[in-house]
């Protein structure tokens, strides 16, 4: 398998998280999604790694894992947050800045 | 100490008021005569030491003189440094002459006296700083330092007019409160602002052009720049500064600023802040970018003889007083623009001679205006009428001022009109000389025209009861404006022989003086 | 004490004196001790005036020193002294004859001002002589100047003089507006002055009168702006509205600035340039049609009007143009003569004038009458000044009238020669009227408690009335002093002037002063009367001004505010309004924000991979 193959693999999963951002209204989903797109990173840093004989990459991989964990907690408690100021945890909800 | 501070005069000019400024703010704010006789400490020392540097300066030698130079950001080759030329002498003088002469006049103000004052100083540091600043870039800041306090000065110790919606663009004046203080200093800050913008872009023009090291005037001077930068970066400075010097038809927030700004902000504004922006043009435009100023100069020349003539009608059109001085600014201000657009020995000095004369007089009209309007509580001219059975000595004032716009010989007004007319006429372009001095008739017409309906005629009415003349500290700026106006009238080589020394300096950079005088031999 | 300084003291002593009763007010206050300190610097530089005149009639130059006054090295151009902007004291015959006319006149002013105005409030007394100094001190700068430059100086500042006492009753609206009419009209003309004096810079490098202007081909030109200064100052037509206006001001005042000098200044400027006056033939032409068009106008208005102040301020208007058009036909010592008797025996008449208002409390000839057998003194002043102004042989203005017509007719210049003839005919009916009906007429109730007036006010019209009288017969000395001496001759034109001047008194006995009276011939010519009345020029300028400049301004002051100004503000509503259109963009929503984000990216992408 070619390094090819992992590359459309790494688009195709961000691709799905990227729909998933723009299209899901609820908050948790719309995080999960983003999920999605940081591991497409993280997929193509992992191959790229591979088929170049470095380790660079997965250290690098390793570390983004890292800080998505920690972002995915300062989300998810923004969502608590939003949670208890609105009610729900639907995005439109928290259009406050609108123009 | 003494020979420390002679040696940093100039320093100590710029340095005083805002020393002063910072002093007051840290005094406690009920304590308003400390505050009162700080500031004016503050603006006399700054006045002391200009009459100093006048005295000082070696007419012989002539040039820049007492230079001082700090570097403030080497990588860029900016320098913090101070000197004096003939021009800056008698400009020194007249921002020390206003600004005493201004912090009395607002003696009598009540309200956040602390804030105000502070920002009054600052705003004359700043002022202070154009006049002897030989970077371009800390000419620049200063600059702005004088312009940006105006906004809150206006915008919280103004006073309110009110302007119908009629016209064109009527639909406008739906969203906006025209006449009112908020929308003056909005205006007059935007305006200035766009200015400034022009200005920036046509600076850094030229610093990378001289080769980016430094942003010495002197070093900025001697380096010839490409004509097609010349003759763009010379326009936006034109209309840069001549937006802070009442330029047509970026002018209109004069009116309204002058209008709605307190007593001694308006005579600093009119005073000096308008002279900061032509003396902008001609320093920084004219000296650095010759060419372009060869090349603009019946542009300059033609618009500053719109300005002279429009100003004078619209002035005389005004109902409101303080609507009359502002727009007289305006005309008055385009004779200083015409001035420097003739390009000639006479014109250049008539110009400088004028931010000089019109600063103290303009000074004086609304000095004199302040003390009218807290005394009638209208500004309304049809209002008015036989004033000065009351306030004989306002009206011997106003008077007296509107002699000096109109151009009566003997006061500091006629020597610099008559010296522009005499340049306009030895111009490129004689017939510029024509509208200039129907100008002044104009000017005569609507002043004196003013001061009929005001003080003379029959009156006044019962409404009035509270006229009366000055009182102390008015007195002293009123006497102290006067006679400046009368002894710089009499014998004006007191401050003229600086300028000309300058002049004679720095017009050969920008013009072929030798061929100016047609005189033919019988 | 050399001449120089003679000159200055006659000059600084009046000008010290205004400045002490101005930075004085205790003393100004004082009315009457202003008055007295006054008339002591009148006395002073009357003196001074008088001990020149004395050493003029030796060797007229009396000298010349100037100081700089503006900075004016020029780079590269002729000499500083070239190109210079000078003041300072020029002592010739000319300036001389001049000062020494001022200061008697102002002196005699001075002193009947003090009873004349005694009745006023003190401080309003003080005021009044503090700017009577000052006249003295602007009329002395404008006589002893070495250049035209000083001229101009002296010349605006009695102008500003001459605003400040018309408007001395300030309360009055008509005498406030009078004022400023006369400052408007006369600072118009005076735009002429300097435009006169740079192009006369430009072209010769400095402000002198001997300057040559005509080698740059600019003689005429330079002499025609100057003409135009001088028919301000001197009130010639059509820039003559101004003067009977200014009789709001003071009778003394009117004797003073708006008869005797400071009008006569627009003489006394051509005079002093007659040199630049030489080079331009036309200006000449133009002068001497002007003049005797105005002699013979003016002459006709004064006909018709009852204000005696007004009726002698039109004759002074005709006398200047008599003035003008002899300077037109060349001969300034004709011009400059009349100019001298003129000043005294007009000044007499208005200060005689003066007595018999004070009498009277009114200003019309109707409410006078009879006034002869009460106030003998005043009234015999006044005849004689009228004896002197029509022109009957003996006294001063026949002389000075007589070589002004002579040298009319002998440069050719017939038809303002005869303009000047039918004036002169004109002159003696119109003085002859007021004579007939102050003096002699029907006494009417206000002249019945009429009587003489005090010594301050009869001793200088005796003063006045000795040159009056006798100035003539010293016409060669005189003219000696600034040209070829006159001898006084009879000549063919003189008898005819003679002739015109006794039938206008004639028939101002057969229409005013017979038994019966000329009821018919009044009615014949009334008509006409009322016409001259209508004071059509006064009206054009009125409306010229009201409408046109008015109208004009207020034009513009619209335009600035709501068209100019108005694309301002829709700039800023324009503003304005562009982000209330942009805002429903800002939609605070996250997922639009990413999606727009999204194709911006993959847009750039696209482009940076497509335009390599």
């Amino acid at each position: 398998m070619g390094l090819s193959a992992y590359l459309m693999l790494a688009a195709a999963l961000f691709s799905v998280g990227l729909y998933g951002v723009l299209t899901r209204r609820n908050a948790v989903a719309v995080l999960a999604s983003i999920e999605l797109m940081a591991n497409a990173a993280n997929i193509n840093l992992a191959a790229f790694s591979r088929f170049r004989a470095e380790a660079t990459g997965q250290v690098f991989a390793l570390f983004s894992t890292a800080i998505t964990v920690a972002e995915v907690v300062v989300g998810l408690s923004l969502v608590i947050l939003l949670y208890r100021s609105r009610g729900n945890v639907l995005l439109e909800s928290a259009s406050d800045l609108k123009g | 100490m003494t020979h420390f501070l002679h040696a940093h005069m100039l320093s100590v000019i710029v340095a005083a008021p805002l020393l002063a400024a910072l002093v007051v703010l840290l005094l406690p704010a009920r304590d308003g005569l400390a505050i009162r006789i700080t500031s004016f400490m503050g603006a006399f020392v700054a006045l002391i030491g200009a009459v100093q540097v006048l005295r000082t300066y070696d007419t012989e030698l002539g040039g820049l003189q007492r230079a001082e130079s700090v570097p403030l950001v080497p990588q860029l080759g900016i320098d913090l440094s101070f000197a004096v030329d003939g021009w800056g002498v008698s400009l020194l003088l007249l921002t020390g002459i206003i600004i005493v002469t201004g912090v009395l006049a607002s003696f009598t103000l009540e309200e956040r006296e602390k804030e105000f004052f502070a920002l009054l100083l600052t705003l004359v540091s700043g002022v202070f700083g154009v006049f002897v600043s030989q970077d371009l870039f800390v000419f620049f800041l200063f600059y702005e330092i004088a312009v940006l306090p105006m906004y809150l000065l206006i915008g919280v110790w103004g006073s309110h007019g009110k302007v119908q919606a009629q016209g064109p663009f009527a639909y406008v004046w739906k969203r906006f409160e025209i006449g009112g203080r908020e929308y003056a200093a909005m205006k007059l800050t935007l305006m200035l602002l766009v200015g400034s913008a022009a200005i920036l872009v046509a600076i850094l023009g030229i610093y990378f052009a001289a080769g980016g090291t430094s942003f010495n005037l002197a070093h900025l001077g001697n380096t010839t720049y490409p004509k097609a930068l010349q003759l763009w970066a010379f326009p936006l400075l034109w209309l840069g500064f001549g937006s802070l010097a009442g330029v047509f038809p970026f002018h209109t927030w004069s009116p309204d600023g002058h209008a709605a700004a307190p007593t001694a902000v308006s005579m600093l504004h009119a005073g000096v802040l308008m002279k900061l922006g032509a003396f902008g043009v001609i320093r920084v435009g004219m000296l650095l970018l010759p060419e372009g100023a060869r090349y603009w100069a019946p542009w300059v020349g033609g618009v500053a003889v719109i300005n002279v003539l429009y100003g004078a009608l619209s002035a005389m059109s005004q109902k409101d007083l303080k609507y009359i001085i502002a727009y007289s600014s305006v005309s008055h201000m385009g004779v200083v623009m015409l001035g420097a657009a003739t390009l000639t020995v006479d014109g250049w000095n008539g110009a400088i001679y004028q931010m000089f004369a019109h600063g103290m007089m303009t000074g004086l009209f609304f000095a004199l205006v302040g003390l009218i309007y807290g005394r009638a509580h209208t500004r309304i001219i049809p209002n008015m009428g036989g004033f000065a059975k009351r306030m004989p000595w306002i009206a011997g004032f106003f008077t007296l001022a509107g002699l000096s716009s109109l151009g009566l010989p003997g006061l500091a007004g006629f020597v610099a009109e008559f010296l522009v007319f005499m340049g306009a006429w030895q111009s490129a372009h004689p017939w510029w000389a024509v509208p200039g001095i129907l100008g002044a008739w104009v000017t005569a017409v609507y002043v004196l025209g003013a001061a009929r309906s005001i003080f003379f005629g029959a009156g006044p009415s019962e409404h009035f009861h509270d006229l009366h003349d000055p009182k102390k500290s008015e007195w002293a700026a009123l006497w102290a404006l006067s006679a400046c106006l009368i002894l710089f009238g009499s014998y004006p080589r007191l401050i003229l022989d600086f300028i000309h020394i300058a002049t004679n300096e720095y017009l050969p950079r920008v013009a072929e003086v030798a061929q100016q005088l047609a005189v033919v031999k019988p | 004490m050399s001449a120089i300084d003679l000159a200055l003291i006659a000059t600084f002593g009046p000008l010290g004196t205004a400045l002490f009763l101005l930075l004085l007010p205790g003393l100004r206050r004082a009315g009457k001790a202003a008055g007295v300190i006054s008339v002591g610097s009148a006395i002073i530089a009357l003196g001074s005036a008088l001990q020149l005149a004395l050493r003029a009639l030796e060797t007229p130059e009396l000298g010349r020193v100037t100081v700089q006054w503006l900075p004016h090295a020029q780079l590269g151009v002729a000499s500083a002294a070239e190109s210079a902007i000078q003041v300072g004291v020029h002592l010739d015959g000319l300036s001389v004859s001049m000062l020494v006319v001022v200061c008697f006149v102002a002196f005699c002013v001075q002193v009947f001002s003090l009873g004349y105005m005694a009745h006023e409030p003190p401080a309003d007394f003080g005021r009044y002589f503090m700017w009577h100094s000052l006249f003295l001190f602007a009329m002395n700068t404008l006589v002893i100047a070495p250049n035209l430059l000083q001229l101009f100086l002296g010349w605006e500042l009695v102008g500003l003089v001459s605003y400040l006492l018309i408007g001395y009753y300030w309360q009055k609206p008509s005498a406030a507006r009078a004022a400023l009419k006369a400052f408007w009209m006369t600072k118009l003309a005076d735009m002429g002055l300097v435009a006169a004096l740079i192009v006369l810079f430009k072209n010769t490098g400095g402000f002198e009168w001997t300057a040559h202007p005509q080698v740059a081909g600019v003689a005429g030109t330079v002499t025609l702006l100057l003409f135009l200064a001088v028919m301000g100052k001197s009130a010639q037509f059509p820039l003559h509205v101004w003067l009977p206006d200014a009789m709001e001001g003071p009778t003394p005042v009117s004797a003073l600035l708006h008869a005797a000098t400071m009008v006569a200044a627009g003489v006394f400027l051509v005079a002093r340039a007659h040199p630049l006056f030489e080079q331009a033939p036309s200006t000449q032409l133009v002068m001497a049609y002007v003049g005797g068009f105005t002699a013979l106008f003016a002459a006709c208005i004064a006909v018709v009007q009852n204000d005696i102040k007004k009726v002698l301020a039109y004759s002074t208007c005709s006398q200047l143009g008599y003035m003008v058009c002899a300077l037109g036909s060349g001969s300034q010592v004709a011009g400059f003569f009349h100019l001298t008797t003129h000043a005294f025996f007009k000044a007499m008449l208005f200060l005689a004038a003066g007595g018999l208002i004070h009498a009277v409390h009114s200003n019309d000839i109707r409410d006078m009458g009879g006034l002869f057998s009460r106030m003998k003194i005043t009234a015999g002043a006044f005849i004689i000044g009228s004896l002197a102004l029509a022109g009957v042989p003996g006294f001063s203005g026949f002389f000075s009238k007589d070589l002004i017509l002579e040298e009319v007719f002998a440069r050719g210049l017939y038809l303002p020669g005869i303009a000047l003839l039918l004036a002169a005919f004109l002159t003696a009916f119109y003085m002859g009227r007021v004579v007939l009906i102050a003096l002699f007429g029907e006494p009417s109730s206000h002249a019945a408690h009429a009587h003489e007036s005090g010594v301050s006010m009869t001793f200088p019209l005796i003063l006045l009335a000795v040159p009056a009288i006798g100035a003539g017969y010293y016409g060669a000395t005189l003219s000696g002093l600034y040209g070829e001496p006159v001898h006084f001759h009879v000549s063919p034109i003189g008898m005819v002037a003679t002739a015109m001047g006794l039938s206008g008194l004639g028939m101002a006995y057969f229409m005013f002063g017979a038994p019966k009276g000329g009821a018919a011939l009044r009615t014949a010519f009334a008509p006409v009367g009322r016409f001259i009345a209508l004071g059509l020029v006064d009206k054009a300028f009125l409306n010229g001004y009201r409408y046109g400049l008015r109208g004009l301004a207020s034009g513009i002051g619209w335009f600035d505010r709501y068209v100019i100004d108005g694309l301002i503000n829709a700039l800023g509503y324009g503003t304005l309004e562009a982000g209330a259109r942009l805002r429903p963009l800002q939609t605070g929503k996250v997922q639009d924000y990413i999606y727009a984000m999204a194709i911006a990216m993959i847009a750039l992408g696209t482009a940076a991979a497509f335009l390599r």
